[in-house]
C-alpha cells in the first residue's frame, strides 16, 4: 500500500461522484486515498465482513456477488476503471452485504469511513459536493437494482415455465 | 421475441482458489426443471369416454381454485409424470417415446394450465410480467384490449349458487325430475300438439288479433323469453343437483363474447358419466317445451281474442327457442351443441375444430390428410356454415320479398 501520488487527481477526473471537483480539490482527496493491488481471483472483501471502506477501481476488473447457496453465488455486478464500490460502508457500520472478487489484476484506492469523516468536518463544501454525486449514483443503482431484480424474475418465470398471459382459459361448461 | 433471461453464477471450489463464472439461460434451467403435483387431496382427476380416435380425454380438478381443465392424452401423461422427480428433460424425452414427435409448446402451454389452476407452486408475479410484456406491445393494443377484456367481463355472477340450487331443490325442485313428472311433461306435450293442430287453420286471424298492439305484444313477448330464459338456466342447475354435482356459479354473461344470456356453471357434471351430462344438457331446452306447451293449451281453451293470441304467439317463440338451442350446427355452444360434444366424446370440439381451420393449410401442403377425428371437426364446421347460410339466405330473402313489396307498392 502507498499513499496517493500527484498522478492521482488525474485519474479521479474518471470517477463519477468526482467529476465535479477541480484538480486543488481532489488532492485534498487524493491525499486521504490508499492504493491497493488485488490479484485476479482474490477476494477483496467478503460479504458480513465488516465494511468502512470505499473502493475506486483504477485498473482492472471487479465482480460483486451475493452468497446463495453452498459454493455458489448470484453475479450482482461489475466494475470497471472509474466505478467505485462499497460505498455504504462510507455511511453505516452494517456488514457488507455482498462478495467482491478481482476478476483480473486489479488496482484499487480505497477511501476509509475515517478519512471521509475528515474531509466532512474540515471541507464541508467538498463533503456536501461528493455526498450530492453520491447521492445521483445511489439513484442510478437503485434503478439498475430495479431492473436486475426484474431479469432475475423474469428468469424465474422463464426456468419454470410461467407464462399467464400465453395461458388458455380453464375448461368449463356454461349451461344456456 | 425477447431474449431468454439469463443469470451468472459465481462458484468457487472447496479448498481451492479463484472462482468461476457461469451463465445460466432460463431456458437451460427450463430444461432441469421438475414440475411436482401437489397432494392428492387438492385434485380431482376423471377419465371421459374414449373418443372416435380411440383417444381417451381427462377431466381434472383443483379443489383449491375450484376450476377444471380438460387434459388431452398428451397433458395427462405429463401429468402422471409430473411428480417432481423427473425434469422436464426426461419427461419430454419420456413423451417422445410414447407419443412420437410432438409440439415442446404443450409442455410449456400445459404448466401454464396447471399455474391458472393452482396445481403447480405459483410464483406470485403475474402482475410484474405483464408490465414487462406491455413495453413491447404497440400502443393501440393497451386500449384494445382493455375494451375487450372489459367487454368481455360483461357478467353478472351468484357465486354462492350452489347452496340456494340445493336448497331449492331440497324444497321441491326434485319433483322435477321425478318420473311422474317426466309423464306430465309427454302429456303436456301431447296436449299442445293436439292444440296446435286445431288452432292452425285460425292461424292468420290469431296472427292478425297481436298485430293490432305490436308494441304491447312485443313488451309481453320479450318478457316470456327473459322469464323462461332464467326458468331454462334453473332448471340445468337443479338437474346438475338432481345427480350430486356442484353448480360452480350462475349469472348473466355475453356468450362468446357475443350473445347476452343467462347462464349456470355446471362443468362439475365432467365428474359424472356421459349420460348424466347428456340429461343436464337436455333439461334445459325441456323448460321450453313444457312451458310452451302450455301456453299452447291455454291458447286453445281461452277465447278467442288478443290473450289467446299472445299465449299462441309466445308457444311458438317458446318452442322454436327450444328448437334454436337443440340444433347443434351454429357455431354457439348452446344445449344441442353440448350434447353432441358429449356424443362424440370431444367437450372442445368447436375450439378444435377452428384451430384446425387455421393450420389445415399448412397441413394439407405438407402432405398429411386430416385423421378421423378432424374430419368430423371439419363435418361440424361444414353443417354450421351451411346451417348459418340458409338461416340468413332465408331471412335476407324474407327481408327482400318485403322490401320489394313496399317498393313496388302503388
Amino acid at each position: 500500500m502507498s499513499s496517493a501520488a500527484q498522478s492521482v487527481p488525474e485519474f479521479l477526473h474518471k470517477v463519477a461522484f468526482l467529476q465535479d471537483l477541480d484538480d486543488q480539490t481532489l488532492s485534498i482527496l487524493a491525499a486521504r486515498l490508499v492504493s491497493r493491488t488485488i490479484k485476479g481471483g482474490e477476494v477483496i472483501f467478503r460479504e458480513l465482513d465488516d465494511s468502512d471502506v470505499l473502493y475506486i477501481v483504477e485498473q482492472g476488473r471487479v465482480v460483486v456477488s451475493k452468497h446463495v447457496r453452498g459454493d455458489v453465488d448470484i453475479v450482482l455486478t461489475r466494475f470497471n476503471p472509474g466505478d467505485f464500490f462499497g460505498e455504504m460502508g462510507l455511511f453505516d457500520a452494517a456488514p457488507r452485504s455482498a462478495t467482491a472478487h478481482a476478476e483480473s489484476d486489479t488496482v484499487l484506492w480505497q477511501l476509509s469511513r475515517h478519512a471521509f469523516e475528515q474531509i466532512l468536518s474540515d471541507y464541508p463544501a467538498i463533503a456536501a459536493r461528493i455526498c450530492y454525486r453520491l447521492v445521483m449514483v445511489f439513484i442510478q443503482r437503485l434503478r439498475a437494482t430495479n431492473e436486475q431484480a426484474r431479469e432475475a424474475i423474469r428468469w424465474g418465470l422463464e426456468a419454470t415455465g410461467y407464462s399467464p398471459e400465453e395461458t388458455p382459459a380453464t375448461f368449463g361448461r356454461k349451461s344456456t | 421475441m425477447a431474449e431468454p433471461a439469463k443469470l451468472e453464477l459465481l462458484t468457487r471450489r472447496p479448498g481451492e482458489p479463484g472462482f468461476e463464472i457461469h451463465e445460466v439461460q432460463s431456458q437451460q434451467a427450463y430444461l432441469g426443471f421438475r414440475p411436482g403435483r401437489p397432494p392428492e387431496t387438492e385434485w380431482e382427476l376423471t377419465p371421459q369416454p374414449r373418443g372416435l380416435d380411440g383417444s381417451r380425454n381427462y377431466i381434472l380438478k383443483s379443489h383449491k381454485r375450484d376450476n377444471y381443465l380438460l387434459l388431452s392424452p398428451q397433458e395427462y401423461f405429463l401429468w402422471e409424470h409430473f411428480d417432481g422427480h423427473h425434469s422436464l428433460n426426461e419427461i419430454s424425452r419420456a413423451l417422445h417415446f410414447k407419443f412420437g414427435s410432438f409440439d415442446f409448446e404443450i409442455i410449456r402451454q400445459f404448466l401454464g394450465k396447471l399455474y391458472l389452476a393452482g396445481l403447480l407452486n405459483e410464483l406470485q408475479t403475474t402482475g410484474l410480467r405483464r408490465s414487462v410484456a406491455r413495453r413491447h406491445e404497440r400502443w393501440w393494443k393497451g386500449p384494445l384490449a382493455a375494451i375487450s377484456k372489459y367487454w368481455s367481463r360483461i357478467t353478472i355472477r351468484v357465486s354462492d349458487a350452489d347452496h340456494y340450487c340445493a336448497a331449492l331443490y331440497d324444497r321441491g325442485g326434485f319433483l322435477l325430475f321425478r318420473w311422474s313428472f317426466l309423464v306430465l311433461y309427454g302429456a303436456l306435450l301431447i296436449g299442445a300438439i293436439i292444440a296446435v293442430s286445431r288452432l292452425w287453420p285460425h292461424m292468420a286471424e290469431i296472427a292478425g288479433r297481436v298485430a293490432t298492439r305490436p308494441l304491447l305484444s312485443t313488451a309481453i313477448m320479450l318478457a316470456t323469453i327473459v322469464f323462461v330464459a332464467m326458468l331454462h338456466v334453473l332448471v340445468h342447475a337443479l338437474a346438475c343437483k338432481a345427480y350430486g354435482r356442484k353448480v360452480r356459479e350462475m349469472g348473466f354473461f355475453l356468450l362468446q363474447g357475443l350473445l347476452p344470456t343467462f347462464y349456470a356453471d355446471v362443468t362439475d357434471i365432467f365428474l359424472s358419466s356421459r349420460r348424466v351430462r347428456v340429461m343436464v344438457d337436455l333439461s334445459g331446452p325441456m323448460v321450453e317445451v313444457v312451458c310452451g306447451s302450455i301456453a299452447f293449451i291455454g291458447a286453445y281453451c281461452a277465447e278467442a281474442g288478443f290473450a289467446q293470441s299472445l299465449l299462441f304467439g309466445a308457444g311458438l317463440v317458446l318452442w322454436e327457442s327450444a328448437l334454436l338451442n337443440l340444433y347443434p350446427f351454429n357455431f354457439l355452444e348452446l344445449d344441442g351443441y353440448n350434447v353432441l360434444a358429449d356424443l362424440l366424446a370431444m367437450p372442445t370440439l368447436r375450439q378444435r375444430a377452428l384451430a384446425l381451420v387455421r393450420r389445415l393449410p399448412h397441413r394439407l401442403r405438407s402432405g398429411k390428410m386430416p385423421d378421423r377425428a378432424e374430419w368430423i371437426q371439419l363435418g361440424y364446421l361444414a353443417l354450421c356454415l351451411v346451417s348459418v347460410l340458409a338461416y340468413l339466405i332465408v331471412h335476407l330473402d324474407a327481408v327482400g320479398v318485403k322490401l320489394f313489396a313496399w317498393r313496388s307498392a302503388p
